[in-house]
């Protein structure tokens, strides 16, 4: 039986796995669909996660912070679900004590 | 090392209720009962940098393991990849390795695993993996194979 056809921009791929290795440059996310979790390759990754290169394969990772759209890295958001104050990488309902807002923008500062 | 009984009831269809009976082969001393609901985890989900998307409590992982040759990057050995399975909330992880020969022989090197870590292979694996390419919600039971006594009685 050969190899199944596999996704866009798929290397390599297995019928349970989806794909398991991405073509060069690209980011492999790991989407849950129910029981299944499957391989899929994307340009840039989605909303909520955050591209991780390392020399084996490029990765997208989850961002950690809540109410997070995008984010630098697990632990630091570079922009708030809509409605949100950021501040030093995290997301507030309203800007902490003694922070405030400068003209119109959502970033909390001294 | 003790062979497992794997009892796989589906949750939404037929035959619901009525249980497929699996087996396997329980490694790394982990032999003993647990139940929860089948859930995938991709090879590549279980690595450091992947990320804790802990689901509800009582989920079972299966695993299928690439075939060497594939080259999948392996990121971690297979015992910290159970381990961090297990860690992640999973009751027990299946791995199944109809195409890693020697996935059997790197887990038996262990005896310290804290909850059940079973292979399974061929027509055993390929029913569980066959129930998960469909997306069954399945509720499985793992538990120790009641071996047939070696000596017959003798009266």
């Amino acid at each position: 039986e050969g190899p199944p056809s596999c996704s866009n921009g798929c290397e390599r791929c297995s019928e349970y796995n989806g794909c398991i290795k991405c073509k060069p440059k690209l980011f492999i996310l790991l989407e849950r669909n129910d029981i299944r979790q499957i391989g899929v390759c994307l340009a840039s990754c989605p909303q909520g996660y955050f591209g991780m290169r390392t020399p084996d394969t490029n990765r997208c990772i989850q961002c950690k912070i809540e109410n997070c759209e995008e984010c630098f890295n697990r632990n630091f958001c570079t922009k708030c679900k809509e409605g949100l104050y950021s501040h030093r990488g995290r997301c507030y309902p309203s800007c902490p004590e003694g922070l405030s807002t400068t003209n119109g923008t959502m970033e909390c500062v001294e | 090392a003790p062979r497992a009984v794997i009892k796989v009831t589906l949750l939404r269809h037929e035959p619901t209720g009525k249980p497929i009976t699996l087996e396997g082969l329980f490694v790394g001393g982990s032999a003993g009962y647990a139940e929860g609901k089948l859930m995938q985890s991709h090879p590549l989900s279980l690595c450091n940098t992947s990320e804790d998307e802990r689901q509800e409590s009582d989920f079972i992982s299966i695993v299928k393991l690439e075939s060497p040759e594939r080259k999948v990057p392996q990121c971690l050995p297979l015992l910290k990849k159970a381990r961090l399975a297990l860690e992640r909330g999973a009751q027990a992880v299946i791995f199944d390795v109809t195409d890693d020969k020697d996935a059997a022989l790197e887990l038996h090197e262990s005896d310290s695993l804290p909850l059940p870590v079973v292979l399974v292979k061929a027509k055993d694996a390929e029913e569980l993996m066959g129930l998960v390419n469909k997306n069954e919600e399945a509720r499985v039971r793992i538990d120790i194979k009641k071996e047939d006594p070696k000596w017959p009685h003798y009266d």
